[in-house]
């Protein structure tokens, strides 16, 4: 599969603040990769440096395997930080300056204005624009002339719930087309709805990254107890999805990658001839998880 | 270049404060060339009502001397700055409105943006020049007679030399403009430095002791306004002793130009080295 973004070492220092900090991310075509961090974690930064208007202290990175080039930056729809338009000028006319610059002219305008729900007001200034369709105005300037790779940051920030609804419902639309798409977010809710991959960034470092699936899986833990404790651990450890455990109050606490289900690992144990005492679900919800992400590496 | 100036050119289109203040620029542009002759006059004639020896009338429309009264007139700071401001707010505005960014994240390079900017002030100071050029041509067809109409090619340079001044003034706006990146901040200090902080430094330069390195006549707004220095009215040469060029100053044509060039130099060295 062709690599669509891949960054090496990109660091970004301002005055006392390292922004960005030796990062290095791969995303692959027709993916749906998600940078999720906390407010001030380098995801702008990075996104800044990438699409060439902030300089990188020292790092490289590549657009389809070729050096930045503003050429290359035409193949790229993006929304960065808050809607940046002429205010004095009409949608229309905001819409067809990005179609002479990306020189894609001016026919793909009225599918996007429908698209984000604007085509009644494209005549109005932008300036007259509530903050929910100067959002949406930058999805569409983003989705004009239908570019190959999508880069949002924060597409949904401040947006009341059913403008977070219809703006997710653009880009899964979007992705169904096999675009790939490129999504800065602080909220986890948002990066596991719609992504396929994700890097955890913190203080400009990556923490994690992969498929969302692995790296956001509700890790289960679950509580166990059985008359021989040092057997019950020996059985349980032979569990495909094991993580690791810790004994508590002459309870075991097992943590799992993925998700069990408690008659599973019933089931399971039963069979290895182990009779609990003891069961319980203990699953931690997703927020808990990234957060505990996010204390680990303090 | 056509592309950049679709782009410059829909920028300004819908935009009012820019109609607004070049439609300002031509009003006081067409008083400044109309009302010249009628202003002295009426100083000539307060003069004469007090002074024995009378000052003759002034004429300013006949050939070939009207190239370089008018074009004189249309280069006095108070008209020339308006399309500097015009200049200086189409460039900050992209900054305060972040434009600039989405411009160059959309594919255009940091390059091309600034060669729209310089082709809008290259077409703008053409389209002043037609436009003087066109008024000079048709008063001054008025206000000739025949053996004036004769010589009606002699003073033409001074069109040139009108030309080199609007476009090294609005580029010593368009470095303003890059420089400081707020439009306040950069009207304020473009306005008090054409208008006060340059006036200052010249005399201040010209006081006695300095006088062996004069270098009053170089600084940036002053070199350019010297190009066309007075117009031709001989009592300021019989009155003030003020020396009449003959034609455009060929070397404040060159300081003009130079200064510009290193103003270019500096724009486009700091817009690649710093973050949008």
């Amino acid at each position: 599969m062709k690599t669509v973004l891949s960054i090496n070492n990109l660091s970004k220092r301002y005055g006392k603040i390292q922004a960005v900090d030796h990062l290095s991310i791969e995303v692959k075509e027709g993916e749906i990769f998600g940078i999720l961090g906390p407010n001030g974690s380098g995801k702008t930064t990075t996104l800044s440096m990438v699409l060439d208007f902030v300089k990188a202290d020292s790092g490289t990175f590549e657009w389809f395997e070729k050096r930045p080039s503003p050429e290359i930056r035409k193949r790229i729809g993006s929304v960065i930080e808050s809607p940046n338009f002429y205010p004095y000028l009409s949608a229309v006319n905001n819409l067809k300056i990005i179609g002479d610059i990306k020189g894609i002219g001016y026919d793909d305008i009225d599918r996007v204005l429908k698209t984000s729900g604007l085509y009644e007001r494209r005549l109005s200034p932008f300036r007259t624009f509530s903050f929910g369709m100067k959002q949406r105005l930058a999805l569409a300037s983003a989705l004009l002339g239908n570019p190959e790779l999508l880069i949002l940051d924060e597409p949904t920030n401040g947006l009341d719930p059913q403008g977070i609804a219809h703006i997710r419902e653009i880009i899964l639309q979007v992705a169904l087309h096999g675009t790939t798409i490129i999504i800065a977010s602080h909220l986890l809710d948002e990066v596991q709805k719609v992504c396929s991959h994700v890097a955890v960034l913190q203080k400009g470092k990556k923490l994690y990254s992969g498929k969302v699936s692995e790296v956001l899986s509700v890790s289960d833990c679950v509580e166990l107890a059985s008359s021989d404790t040092d057997l019950l651990i020996k059985t349980i450890s032979e569990h495909p999805k094991y993580k690791n455990h810790e004994k508590s109050n002459g309870m075991l606490l097992v943590y799992f990658e993925g998700e069990t289900e408690p008659a599973e690992l019933n089931e399971f144990l039963h069979m290895k001839g182990i009779v609990l005492s003891h069961l319980s679900d203990r699953k931690r919800t997703l927020e808990q998880h990234f957060l505990e992400l996010l204390q680990e590496n303090k | 270049m056509i592309k950049l100036f679709k782009i410059e050119f829909r920028k300004i289109l819908t935009y009012r404060v820019f109609w607004i203040l070049t439609g300002l620029y031509f009003i006081f542009l067409g008083l400044g060339i109309f009302m010249a002759e009628f202003i002295l006059n009426d100083w000539v004639n307060n003069f004469n009502k007090r002074f024995p020896i009378p000052m003759p009338h002034v004429t300013l429309y006949f050939f070939p001397d009207i190239w370089q009264n008018l074009t004189f007139f249309a280069s006095i700071r108070y008209v020339l700055i308006f399309p500097a401001l015009v200049v200086i707010i189409l460039i900050t505005n992209e900054f305060t409105n972040k434009t600039i960014r989405q411009n160059v994240v959309n594919g255009l390079s940091k390059r091309d943006f600034l060669f729209s900017k310089l082709q809008f002030i290259l077409l703008l100071s053409i389209f002043v020049t037609i436009v003087l050029g066109i008024v000079i041509f048709f008063l001054g067809l008025s206000h000739s007679d025949a053996q004036q109409f004769g010589m009606m090619s002699r003073k033409f340079m001074f069109l040139p030399g009108f030309f080199i001044q609007i476009l090294s003034y609005l580029i010593f706006a368009f470095f303003f403009g890059f420089l400081l990146r707020h439009t306040g901040l950069a009207i304020a200090l473009f306005t008090l430095y054409s208008l006060i902080i340059e006036p200052v430094i010249y005399y201040v330069l010209k006081i006695p002791f300095l006088q062996p390195n004069n270098v009053s006549p170089y600084l940036p707004v002053n070199s350019v306004l010297r190009i066309v220095e007075y117009p031709s009215i001989p009592f300021l040469q019989k009155f003030m002793g003020i020396t009449l060029q003959n034609s455009v100053s060929l070397l404040h044509c060159g300081i003009a130009l130079m200064y510009s060039a290193i103003m270019i130099g500096i724009v486009f060295w700091l817009m690649d080295k710093k973050d949008l």
